[in-house]
């Protein structure tokens, strides 16, 4: 039987006088990354920061491959990119990475091409032989990714991954995280809805330390009603509205903000809407940016209604 | 499979030897302990081992290191060991103070200590860098122990067989000596934020828990057995020694080691990286 890779049972964390986690139960199977969102002091870098052993719960238990975090059989099969950490200014990048490879059980020539391999996949070769305080915030960040992979560890922890990235190294980071899917399950925290929407099937949304479980992907089962989201260049709104509001088996439109327009519909009554719409930007010489099925992820998670 | 424990201590240890030898802070730190040394024992050192040779030459009953309360240092055949031994029952333990204080603290702040517990024990962690810590010192007290060798060879060097002994012993002591106070600075290290709060720490806990346990040993003295709890409270009495003799009272650092040691432990394991 398949056990799950995460297990937490009525998990609770308070910092002085403030409540981080309450009784937070969940469990997760490995698989496909999972994104971990909320807002500002939900609880997110409490809840991986536990998880890695950097913290010790107030109650409740977690199990990781059934074993408590930090324990020493978890040794080089859970990593983490902690948010904020840095490394030691003292030594250069490849001595670091060299080092933790070791601790990971690698003799030293594997350690050094395992250290090699890591900074390649993030382009991060030419900083290889630099000290820690002369890279640039993106090029540490990149460096702090990279050790997470070592060793290619079955359960990785990213906290905030992409912010503070140049567009270019977030599709970087996009592409690594999605080779390795098949090996490794990745837990996301980030607030770039989108990115997360890109990577995650699944979502932990944390509210005032409480969690619940989103599925991101439309459901396939027949709904009562279904959503598409159409982002328009600059256009009337109101004459949009009016004009698809018209539309047999429309059910609401709204415009949660501005140039984008969510379409609630019946497929019983018109299951192709999709190209409804599209008929219909045509005949007004509107034109439009994205057309996507169902909610955006803030929609779904941030707007509900 | 993962590595064992004493495998994990090993790569730690070794670490933190480079980052003694093989860093530029580390470097610096050498260079200021070498230059502090030479001066030691090409001044106080070298001229107060002349004047021992001199007053045992005249065989004078009573000279000026007597005066001064330093008579024990008569009971080491070498002048030079004996100056040296008590020169260097002061020096280590400071030395050790300030060399052992950032064992966690500055890698814990930073967040680097979150990398390396993604991958070994936090047990493994904190008796690594101690073991580690100890291993630089043990290398600084032989280098200081064989110069003091070398200047005793060099006014006498038919010294170079008979002195082996007395220097081993100089060595495994001292390394016993700094032991407690190395144990403390991991312990506190383990706590607070920066070397400089833990050296702080140090010597407020040093200076009260000292001044406490005499306060209470003179008014009860049933309670004078506590005095086992201060690092350093053997030091007085290991001047008086000398040789062998020091290591009768070697159970007193192992003990205070092993104690502060396990709280530090305590601590490690709680805290919050």
């Amino acid at each position: 039987m398949k056990s799950p890779i995460i297990q937490c049972q009525q998990l609770s964390h308070a910092y002085v006088g403030k409540v981080a986690l309450s009784n937070v139960t969940f469990e997760l199977d490995a698989g496909e990354p999972v994104g971990l969102v909320g807002p500002n002091g939900a609880g997110k870098t409490t809840l991986l920061n536990i998880l890695s052993g950097f913290l010790r719960p107030t109650s409740g238990q977690v199990r990781l491959f059934g074993h408590s975090p930090g324990a020493v059989p978890l040794n080089g099969k859970v990593s983490a990119l902690p948010q904020d950490a840095r490394l030691d200014p003292s030594f250069t990048v490849t001595e670091q990475l060299v080092f933790y490879a070791r601790l990971q059980g690698m003799a030293r020539q594997q350690a050094m091409l395992e250290a090699g391999r890591v900074l390649d996949a993030f382009a991060l070769k030419e900083v290889a032989h630099e000290k820690p305080p002369v890279l640039s915030h993106g090029m540490a960040k990149r460096v702090a990714i990279a050790q997470a992979l070592i060793g290619l560890p079955a359960l990785v922890l990213l906290d905030e991954p992409t912010a503070g990235l140049d567009p270019v190294n977030v599709r970087t980071v996009r592409a690594v995280i999605a080779e390795l899917t098949s090996t490794t399950t990745f837990i996301i925290s980030s607030h770039d809805l989108a990115e997360l929407d890109r990577l995650c099937q699944q979502v932990l949304l944390l509210e005032n330390g409480r969690l619940q479980i989103e599925t991101i992907r439309e459901d396939e089962q027949p709904a009562a009603s279904r959503f598409i989201t159409l982002q328009m260049e600059p256009c009337p709104a109101l004459d949009l509205m009016a004009s698809l509001k018209a539309l047999d088996g429309v059910v609401q439109v709204t415009n949660p903000q501005k140039n984008e327009f969510i379409v609630e519909y019946n497929p019983g009554v018109q299951l192709n809407m999709d190209q409804l719409l599209m008929q219909v930007i045509h005949s007004h010489h509107w034109h439009y940016r994205q057309l996507s099925h169902g909610k955006t992820l803030e929609e779904k998670l941030f707007f509900k209604g | 499979m993962p590595p064992g424990f004493f495998n994990h201590l090993l790569l730690i240890s070794l670490f933190e030897l480079k980052r003694a030898f093989a860093t530029r802070r580390g470097l610096l730190s050498l260079i200021t302990f070498a230059v502090v040394w030479s001066f030691i024992l090409l001044y106080p050192l070298r001229f107060a081992a002349e004047l021992l040779a001199q007053e045992k030459s005249l065989k004078q009953d009573f000279g000026f290191l007597d005066f001064i309360g330093l008579w024990s240092i008569h009971n080491w055949p070498i002048p030079e060991f004996g100056v040296f031994w008590q020169v260097a029952l002061m020096i280590f333990p400071i030395v050790s103070i300030t060399l052992a204080a950032d064992q966690t603290c500055s890698d814990r702040e930073r967040g680097t200590l979150r990398f390396i517990v993604l991958r070994s024990s936090r047990d493994r962690v904190f008796f690594g860098r101690f073991a580690g810590v100890m291993l630089i010192q043990a290398l600084l007290i032989t280098a200081a122990a064989f110069s003091t060798f070398a200047l005793a060879l060099y006014r006498d060097a038919t010294l170079f067989s008979s002195a082996w002994p007395d220097l081993l012993a100089l060595i495994v002591n001292l390394i016993l000596v700094v032991l407690p106070f190395t144990a403390l600075m991991a312990t506190l290290s383990a706590q607070v934020k920066s070397a400089r709060q833990a050296t702080l720490w140090a010597i407020l806990i040093w200076t009260f828990l000292a001044g406490l346990i005499n306060g209470f040993a003179y008014y009860l003295p049933a309670l004078a057995f506590l005095k086992l709890l201060i690092p350093g409270y053997q030091l007085t009495e290991l001047t008086q020694l000398s040789g062998w003799q020091t290591l009768q009272l070697a159970y007193i650092p192992l003990l205070q080691s092993f104690i502060l040691l396990a709280f530090g432990r305590w601590i490690m394991a709680r805290q919050a990286l």
